[in-house]
């Protein structure tokens, strides 16, 4: 049998069993072991090390299975609490400021019914607004304030109620 | 060489789990040399080795909490330590980290080791220091996954289920993958048969 078989290479490779480490490495690696956790611990901030504490003490009581549930539920409670403050806090302006570009769009068959001479009172009316952000513009002063009511459009053909 | 159903270290995580840093010493205890031998031989290393074994024993203890049992705890610690050390070659690279230094010496008189050679022509043929050393070239020559399989079916004498577990592959693949092993190795220790020299 002048060929390697299965066998004699099964047999070549049990004998890497037989390689071992420099003598004393076995009984110096828990040393080392516990050298470097030490080290990696005076590594982490304290609070880290608080919160690692106070885990392992819970598990060691055993408040997880007592506490999980209420607790999770509270903090859910408590984000949706303050995520809807903050956003019923925020000003009313800046929310206006952001809806009111894409209202007004202009189908593409207005154009040219709007000048500086033709008065705002005499235009079309059409049931869609029929005016563009930048024409809007043209009919203020530029250092006027920007407008957010659409003046162009009545809101009522109605007659004003009068006492 | 199935494992037991009742895990024999079950306690000792347990303990481990509730704080006794003592009971996850005795696994440190238990456990290295056993994954010293597959790590040593993924990598042709001895200081890498080392690293990586501190770093699989400190990842395990970090993740010990979340150990549920599923497995046995010598089949998750096996899972640690190929899947970093697999993560480790692929960062090294092929760079090539023969360390013959390290193979003992002594090997040649060792009773079993004699015994195992003295029927085989080719290795009786061959100088043995020699053949061990093309033994480790041709074993550096596998891709990491095929050395891991290897490793863990020929060196450490797992049987194909375990290291199916531990890969998490199916035992097809772990079967498939030592059949090309093996013609790999086989081909490449017939050259040297062929050449010795070379």
């Amino acid at each position: 049998m002048d060929e390697f078989d299965d066998n004699e290479i099964a047999r070549l490779l049990r004998l890497k069993r037989y390689e071992q480490p420099p003598p004393g490495y076995f009984e110096n690696f828990l040393h080392e072991f516990h050298r470097r956790q030490r080290d990696e611990m005076l590594r982490q901030p304290l609070w880290r090390i608080c919160l690692e504490r106070a885990h392992g003490l819970m598990l060691r009581l055993d408040v997880r299975s007592l506490a999980s549930y209420p607790a999770a539920v509270a903090a859910v409670l408590v984000c949706a609490a303050v995520i809807s403050l903050k956003i019923y806090q925020q000003p009313e302006t800046a929310r206006v400021a952001l809806q009111n570009p894409p209202a007004l769009s202009v189908p593409a068959s207005a154009e040219g019914e709007w000048s500086l001479t033709s008065p705002v009172a005499t235009q079309i009316f059409r049931t869609q607004p029929v005016r563009r952000f930048n024409e809007s513009a043209q009919t203020h002063q530029a250092a006027a304030p920007p407008r957010y009511v659409l003046d162009s459009v009545p809101v009522s053909y109605e007659p004003t109620f009068r006492f | 060489m199935d494992q037991p159903r009742v895990d024999p270290d079950q306690e000792l995580v347990t303990r481990t789990q509730s704080g006794d840093a003592g009971a996850f010493d005795e696994l440190v205890i238990k456990y290295t040399p056993r994954l010293y031998g597959l790590v040593y031989n993924m990598t042709s290393n001895h200081e890498d080795t080392n690293d990586l074994l501190q770093d699989i024993f400190a990842k395990a203890y970090r993740a010990i909490r979340g150990f549920r049992g599923k497995s046995s705890f010598y089949t998750w610690i096996h899972s640690i330590a190929v899947n970093m050390t697999l993560n480790f070659l692929k960062k090294r690279g092929r760079r090539f980290q023969l360390s013959l230094d390290d193979v003992d010496a002594s090997i040649q008189n060792d009773k079993e080791f004699l015994e195992s050679t003295a029927t085989s022509s080719p290795v009786r043929e061959a100088d043995l220091s020699e053949l061990q050393r093309r033994l480790n070239e041709a074993m550096m020559k596998l891709s990491d996954e095929h050395r891991a399989v290897v490793t863990m079916f020929h060196i450490q004498g797992m049987p194909h289920a375990e290291i199916s577990k531990i890969l998490r592959v199916s035992e097809g693949t772990v079967r498939s993958r030592l059949f090309y092993a093996n013609r790999q190795l086989q081909n490449y220790l017939d050259e040297f048969r062929k050449n010795p020299v070379s």
